[in-house]
């Protein structure tokens, strides 16, 4: 240890020099951590399909037509007023006539069309694959946008509504979009003028011209580059952090102890349901008495506790998050139950008995064993599947463990190449495209071909009829009833294992900023993880008065 | 000296022949991953992108499935003018605007910690070997090679939890005080040295052991030699002994060794950079592979190979100078 004594002695006029503490922030500068990166790097391109631009580019500096909010369940007008179907495949909307951009220029309906006819022209922009639905993109008087559909496509809202509105004026000179970083970005929202870029320190400015009065509240954002989710997590504890979206573990002893008046977190179960994906093409798994048998088996209690820290609940017999709660129906019998027992007898009844040594084989007397992969690194995954694999253990089947690199995993999972492996299912503002994954006939791919959803290979012509309707129906009683059929269907055939939704991760101080959504005040979701949802909360919060 | 010269003209020679076969590593080495820089990113969102969203990133990217021999000639052809591609984990940024960002600091921090290491390692080998047996050679290997042998992230982590967190002495992370703009002011160069101290006490205590011992064992050797032994019968001072005779002559495994740690200093100090969230090389190297950026790992890789091949082409330059018999 010699040496460090002569090292300190070096350091000593620094010291006194620069002792200040951390950050000395200034009123009204909201500190976020969001994304995890060593050094920043400027990027404002709202349509890159890479996603690489800075957050919050989509949801703070550019803005949509329409807002999906997922916890209160409803379309929040944002750059449009109004919208409307005419038939099914006629979308019209009405968009603000009081918005500026950044600049100055106000916002027309020739913006609107110039961000569709860009994605139409640039296929590498058009992420949500909009083009292949969409025929045509008009405007109609001088507010009105009409969005014409090849065929009828309700759910085409979505996308469609979320899609950043970028300024005609000053993207038309742009050369190549796909390859612009758009280093000084001109707007519609609330947070447009960049104050400071620099390698690890970056800062957002209100927008001059927002079209919402007063708002925002906020005088500017503050983006500290942290690489990773230890350096993250005690930057929020430190209480250097105002508002975070990561992973904290142990939360209420290391965060929320720390300053219980401040702190604070909200983790609804609004994201992703994590299912175990069965090969329904492979043997014994094509059999739903088999699968009802392995998801018996599954002590989903232990396995939240054991992957995600009780932080997640177990999934709802339907699989639907809680972001769907008004959609869910209820079950007759619950296959998620965890009843060993069942498990067994179901096993049986299918023909997988019991060989030597307690293992059951398959009826054709080879032994199984269940192979259960998830990508390596995704430490959360890789716990549950073990949990899972030791479930089927006590229930005779043997079953083990494996992980792939991702790029390996996704490929396999893509071709049904695999046996049974963990996944995510697909989001909407519907449970539409989760349903419609789990279930469509349409998109079964025969196994070594890449199917885009539908890894499990279940289909049910059945759900197709219902799923057609859905995509051709407005009325929401309507959708609902044709829900809760594919919803039965689910029940009945038991297609995939749904084990838990993944939480929305967000954290808060209100040590200097009040308005954060929280399970009593549950105006949208915390986590800024989910743009454009974040412009709810960016427009809500407020510096707290007298706060440094 | 025209010999000295022609030795490393030679020499300059070699390295170019080595440079050319490791940028060729540099291009293959990658494609044989599995995987594609798409389904990668198309896997950070976790399902929230509609799965047509892979066609559109693989356009966006322009991966094409091109013959290998045609990419390596496009890729040789950019090299040379120094043109390294655009980045796939920062898209659209080029690749050297990217390293650009940290490579700055990961030359000041990993550069003076690797100065002060090599200079106070081997200064204190170099005495304890002279005084072999004495107090220092009794205790600065042993302790200096345990610290060492201590896992180094461990070692940065508890430094960063005792003395900046717990203690609040040092900053826990980042190069210079956010509040304060980068600029020619003692203000800020007082930042600049305060948030390297910990990162770089903690690389010199990791690494100080091993100059150490490199040192310590040569010089012993050298000591025990007849050209030594000469010089002290012929009663020559024991500083001359020690500086012209004894450690002049030890220090040459410790010079190459310097070079190659010199050239390795790009690579960035991996785990310091993260531990102490330092905006560096070594952060960036991780990220791309974890990305499957190739146009940045290569990136990365050459500006590595290119500073160990100069850094070595440095000490057979130095070891010209130290070294009488490679004149000859």
């Amino acid at each position: 240890m010699k040496p460090l004594p002569s090292r300190l002695a070096w350091l000593g006029p620094c010291l006194a020099l620069a002792c200040a503490p951390a950050a000395p922030e200034r009123p009204g500068v909201l500190t976020v951590s969001k994304e995890q990166q060593g050094a920043w790097v400027r990027n404002f391109n709202p349509l890159l399909a890479t996603d690489t631009a800075r957050w919050p580019t989509t949801a703070g500096i550019y803005e949509p037509l329409l807002i999906y909010n997922t916890i209160q369940g409803e379309w929040v007008p944002w750059l449009a007023t109004e919208w409307s179907w005419e038939g099914h495949t006629r979308l019209r909307f009405v968009v603000r006539d009081d918005v500026r951009w950044s600049d100055g220029v106000p916002l027309s309906v020739d913006d609107v069309l110039f961000t569709f006819h860009l994605l139409r022209d640039e296929r590498a922009l058009d992420a949500g694959g909009l083009w292949t639905h969409l025929a045509d993109v008009r405007a109609c008087g001088s507010t009105e946008v009409v969005f014409e559909f090849e065929k009828p496509w309700v759910p085409g809202l979505k996308a469609v509504a979320s899609v950043p509105i970028v300024p005609a004026h000053r993207w038309r000179e742009v050369e190549d979009p796909t390859h612009f970083a758009n280093p000084d970005p001109v707007g519609t929202g609330p947070f447009t003028e960049v104050l400071l870029f620099e390698p690890q320190i970056w800062e957002l400015g209100r927008n001059p011209h927002y079209w919402q009065e007063g708002r925002p509240a906020v005088e500017a954002l503050r983006f500290p580059a942290l690489p990773g989710n230890d350096q993250a997590t005690l930057a929020l504890i430190d209480g250097e952090i105002d508002w975070a979206g990561n992973f904290v573990p142990a939360i209420d002893r290391i965060f929320v102890d720390r300053d219980p008046e401040h702190h604070g977190y909200w983790f609804p179960a609004v994201g992703s349901t994590v299912f175990l994906y069965l090969n329904t093409t492979s043997p014994p798994l094509d059999d739903p008495r088999v699968r009802t048998a392995i998801s018996h088996a599954i002590d989903r209690d232990l396995v939240v506790k054991v992957a995600m820290y009780d932080y997640a609940t177990p999934s709802h017999p339907t699989g639907l998050s809680d972001g769907y709660r008004s959609w869910r129906i209820e079950p007759g019998t619950d296959w998620t139950r965890h009843d060993p027992e069942q498990a067994r007898r179901l096993l049986d009844e299918a023909g997988l008995l019991a060989g030597s040594g307690g293992l059951r084989r398959g009826p054709d007397g080879q032994p199984l064993d269940l192979e259960i992969t998830a990508p390596s690194g995704w430490s959360d995954w890789v716990r549950a599947a073990q949990v899972i694999a030791r479930n089927l253990h006590e229930v005779g089947l043997d079953a083990h463990v494996r992980t792939y690199d991702f790029s390996a995993w996704f490929d396999q999972l893509q071709r049904g190449d695999f046996e049974a492996s963990l996944g995510w299912c697909e989001e909407g503002p519907t449970p539409y495209e989760q349903l419609r994954g789990l279930l469509s006939a349409q998109s079964v791919r025969p196994v070594g071909q890449t199917a885009v959803r539908n890894w499990h290979r279940f289909g049910s012509d059945e759900a197709d009829a219902l799923i057609g309707a859905l995509e051709r129906t407005t009325d929401e009683a309507e959708q609902r009833r044709l829900a809760a059929s594919l919803q039965e269907i689910f029940l009945r055939e038991a297609p995939a294992i749904p084990l838990f939704p993944s939480p929305s991760w967000g954290e808060y101080s209100t040590a200097r900023f009040t308005g954060f959504p929280t399970a009593d005040d549950p105006y949208a979701r915390l986590s800024p993880n989910h743009p454009p949802e974040t412009l709810l909360v960016l427009t809500r919060l407020e510096p707290r008065e007298g706060a440094r | 000296m025209s010999r000295g010269v022609s030795f490393l003209a030679r020499r300059a020679g070699f390295y170019a022949l080595a440079a050319w076969a490791a940028i060729t590593l540099n291009f293959l080495i990658p494609r044989m991953m599995p995987g594609d820089p798409a389904s990668v990113m198309f896997a950070r969102f976790r399902g929230e992108l509609e799965p047509e969203a892979i066609e559109a990133l693989r356009a966006t990217l322009g991966l094409t499935d091109g013959p290998l021999w045609s990419q390596y000639l496009t890729y040789l052809s950019h090299v040379l003018r120094g043109d390294l591609g655009t980045s796939v984990a920062y898209f659209p940024a080029p690749v050297s605007e990217v390293i650009g960002v940290g490579l700055l600091w990961t030359v000041l921090l990993a550069g003076t910690a690797l100065v002060i290491a090599f200079a106070l390692g081997t200064l204190l080998g170099a005495l304890a070997a002279w005084w072999r047996g004495g107090w220092l050679d009794s205790t600065a290997p042993l302790v200096l090679s345990l610290v060492g042998a201590f896992p180094y992230f461990w070692l940065a982590m508890v430094a960063v939890y005792l003395l900046g967190f717990m203690m609040g002495w040092f900053p826990l992370r980042h190069a210079y005080d956010t509040g304060i703009r980068a600029g020619p002011t003692v203000a800020f160069a007082a930042s600049v040295l305060h948030h390297a101290a910990l990162p770089a006490a903690t690389l010199v205590l990791a690494s100080l052991g091993g100059w150490l011992l490199t040192m310590r064992n040569t010089m012993v050797g050298v000591l025990g030699e007849d050209h030594v032994r000469y010089a002290r019968a012929r009663g020559l001072p024991p500083r001359r002994i020690f500086l012209h005779y004894a450690a002049r002559n030890a220090l040459l495994p410790s010079v190459t060794g310097f070079g190659m740690a010199l050239g390795f200093v790009l690579s960035g100090a991996l785990l310091t950079e993260i531990v102490f969230s330092y905006p560096g090389q070594g952060y960036l190297l991780i990220q791309s592979v974890r990305a499957q950026d190739f146009p940045l790992m290569q990136g990365i890789f050459l500006t590595i190979t290119l500073a160990v091949l100069g850094a070595n082409w440095l000490v057979d330059a130095v070891t010209l100078i130290l070294d009488p018999r490679t004149r000859r």
